[in-house]
């Protein structure tokens, strides 16, 4: 390493690049966290995000819109969870398999529709892409400004979308009825809450997040499409869930903490610190394997019926 | 509909409810995929056809199959163990690309450290087998410990270890381990430590035995050894292990210990007897698509056998096919997703039975209560 490299401009470009990089995997978690609220952990978000990145690519591709990419990834999105839904819920099947078949799943028809509706000749086209929203006012703050007023809109919505999730989760009824089916289904059920519906609710607020994810990733950051482009993001959106003790703004906490770790590795590269780049890449999910082991802090306390399928009886 | 489906107290397990329903799973998944073919402009019989005919009607094919059923058939078999044991470990991705490596490793070292004549495979393969099993096993059991002591979240902690481990083996292949030349890939092995072809005509390699005694030695571990029956006990009922003594902890551990282990030697397999150098993204989601084996064959080590060789010929035959029609290979992955879901959701099937005379029955039925 050499000496010159802790100055103010690799603190500004580092912590830029955390915010920039926590939007995505934030946005997914928040609806996870309706779902695991509900009682359903979706490990199919992986899935998710892939396939709502490759539709908002071709949408955005067909129309030049980008507003056409973001609408076609909540479709997508709602599509998905019902039919993750339906074997959640419904079919009963246990959450991890479900997840991780749709998965596999998710890869073979990303790269199948990509390759079959591009051809496996076209060299990877950009997409329009957002451009930076310079706030007003805000913007123009010392340091702040830059690190987190000079990003795209979606950004900002994610974080509004994080203060709408809390108050929506702990204030309102319907954010009640949630908690209830994922801590006692039994009660719920009894106190005339529909436990089925809820957690369908839930599973899909889950995918359509997951799937705006993809195309937050795709329309707003690298725009254009290859099936790697997820690369466990995914993943890491549940374990910022945990980390984040299943509340929205901890959740943020957790994925500012996740984008300061990607986003380290990023500025080190740039900065020419002489550690192998391959070691710096793996940084992130050695954060986030040390935040979720249980290894520091008081263990994290699920919702009780997680994973557990409801049978009235 | 509710006049002619009944729910049924407890979903029928008959053996003929299993194969029904699987069947149906099977072709409601080839139907779903069809528009996929459509899509690209092939017919889509003559494309299952042509997927079949490759991988399993062709002596070449078949061994091909064979080929990519091996490694498949070791992650299965990992998973089982692990799973049984309660150890939701998803990390065979990282254990197969490290347990390829130190098979490299040992096998670009072995030779200029053996000074008392020429290597045969007789010696390396053992040393070879017992490094790569330590390697993997020891991997995946600090995952083991750290649920079991420190109560993480194992499937996914095992989730990320695989991409710590791709980006390791990645650092490898383009740095210390790195041979002269363009490709980021280690030296090629020496020719002595190549499994050979067992098989004539075919390239099925010895790997594909090696498959098979992990096979039997699961079944025998599972189903007739007290470590395995205790490891079992553990998995279904931790409280009641606990209570009858067995140390759930511990089994826990070694559940991940040999799970990692297997996953390990399928990438030895994969290494010594189709890549012999080693690569970068030489797993290419067989991790996964190992863990979907076992699940399809409902955790049995026997069911596991027949499994993987379906699910090896199914990436044999779309290979063939986007040879021959150009269709995408990935098609397999697809059908494969597609099968075991389509087969999870059957399980809803097996909880309703038809009435065929639905008046008398309901008849019967107000009779009763």
């Amino acid at each position: 390493m050499n000496g010159g490299m802790i100055d103010s401009a690799f603190f500004v470009t580092w912590l830029t690049g955390a915010v920039r990089l926590s939007g995505p995997v934030l946005l997914a978690s928040v609806g996870e966290i309706f779902g695991e609220r509900s009682g359903v952990l979706n490990v199919g978000i992986e899935g998710s995000i892939l396939l709502g990145a490759l539709a908002s690519y071709l949408a955005c591709y067909e129309t030049r819109l980008v507003w056409a990419g973001f609408a076609a990834a909540i479709l997508v999105g709602l599509f998905i969870g019902l039919f993750l839904a339906l074997l959640y819920v419904t079919a009963r099947a246990s959450q991890v398999v479900v997840g991780i078949v749709f998965n596999v799943f998710a890869v073979g028809l990303a790269s199948f529709l990509y390759q079959a509706s591009l051809g496996a000749a076209a060299s990877p086209e950009i997409v329009p892409m957002l451009e930076p929203l310079r706030l007003p006012w805000l913007s123009s703050l010392p340091l702040v400004g830059r690190i987190f007023f000079n990003h795209p809109p979606v950004l900002y919505l994610t974080f509004a979308l994080v203060a709408v999730a809390h108050v929506v989760l702990f204030r309102s009824r319907f954010g009640l009825s949630i908690r209830a089916v994922g801590e006692n289904p039994k009660a719920a059920d009894a106190a005339g809450v529909p436990v089925e519906r809820m957690r369908y609710v839930g599973v899909m607020l889950s995918c359509m997040t997951g799937a705006l994810a993809g195309a937050y990733i795709v329309l707003a950051q690298v725009g254009m499409f290859r099936d790697t482009i997820v690369s466990g993001q995914g993943f890491i959106a549940l374990s910022i869930v945990i980390f984040g003790r299943w509340s929205p703004w901890k959740a943020a906490a957790a994925a500012l903490a996740f984008g300061a770790a990607d986003a380290l590795q990023l500025s080190l590269q740039l900065f020419n610190s002489g550690i192998p780049p391959q070691l710096l890449l793996s940084l992130p999910y050695v954060v986030t394997i040390l935040a979720i082991s249980g290894l520091f802090g008081s263990k994290a306390r699920q919702p009780a019926a997680l994973m557990i399928p409801y049978v009235r009886n | 509909m509710a006049r002619f489906f009944e729910e049924r107290f407890s979903p029928s397990n008959s053996q003929a409810a299993v194969a029904v329903t699987t069947v149906v799973a099977i072709v409601a998944a080839m139907a779903l995929a069809s528009p996929l073919f459509i899509a690209v402009g092939a017919d889509p019989l003559a494309g299952y056809w042509a997927l079949l005919r490759e991988a399993f009607a062709t002596t070449r094919g078949f061994g091909f199959s064979l080929v990519r059923a091996a490694p498949l058939t070791l992650i299965a078999l990992g998973t089982i163990v692990s799973w049984r044991a309660g150890f939701g470990y998803l990390g065979f991705e990282g254990c197969f690309v490290l347990g390829a490596t130190a098979a490299a490793w040992l096998g670009l070292h072995a030779s200029a450290g053996l000074a008392t004549g020429p290597l045969s495979l007789v010696v390396f393969l053992p040393f070879a087998l017992l490094l790569s099993f330590a390697v993997g096993g020891a991997w995946a059991s600090l995952v083991g410990v750290v649920r079991a002591r420190f109560g993480g979240n194992e499937v996914l902690i095992s989730l990320m270890t695989n991409y710590i481990a791709i980006f390791l083996v990645q650092y490898l292949v383009s740095g210390p381990m790195r041979a002269p030349g363009g490709l980021p890939e280690s030296a090629r092995l020496p020719r002595e430590t190549w499994l050979p072809f067992i098989i004539p005509g075919t390239r099925a390699h010895a790997g594909v035995l090696i498959a098979l005694v992990a096979c039997g030695l699961v079944w025998t571990l599972l189903r007739k050894t007290a470590v395995g029956y205790e490891m079992i006990v553990a998995g279904l009922n931790p409280a009641a292990a606990r209570y009858g003594g067995i140390e759930v902890g511990r089994r826990l551990i070694l559940a991940a210990f040999l799970g990692g282990g297997l996953g390990a030697i399928a990438g030895l397999v994969e290494l010594l007897g189709v890549q012999h150098r080693l690569v970068e993204g030489m797993s290419g989601g067989v991790g996964f698509t190992g863990v979907v084996v076992a699940l399809l064959a409902r955790l049995n080590p026997v069911a596991v056998l027949p499994t993987a060789i379906v699910f090896g010929g199914m990436t044999v035959g779309a290979d063939a096919m986007q040879r021959s029609v150009g269709v995408p290979s990935s098609i397999a992955f697809v059908l494969q997703g597609l099968i075991v879901l389509f087969v999870l959701a059957g399980e809803l099937l097996r909880r309703y039975q038809i009435v065929f005379f639905p008046l008398r029955s309901r008849a019967r039925r107000k009779a009763i209560v």
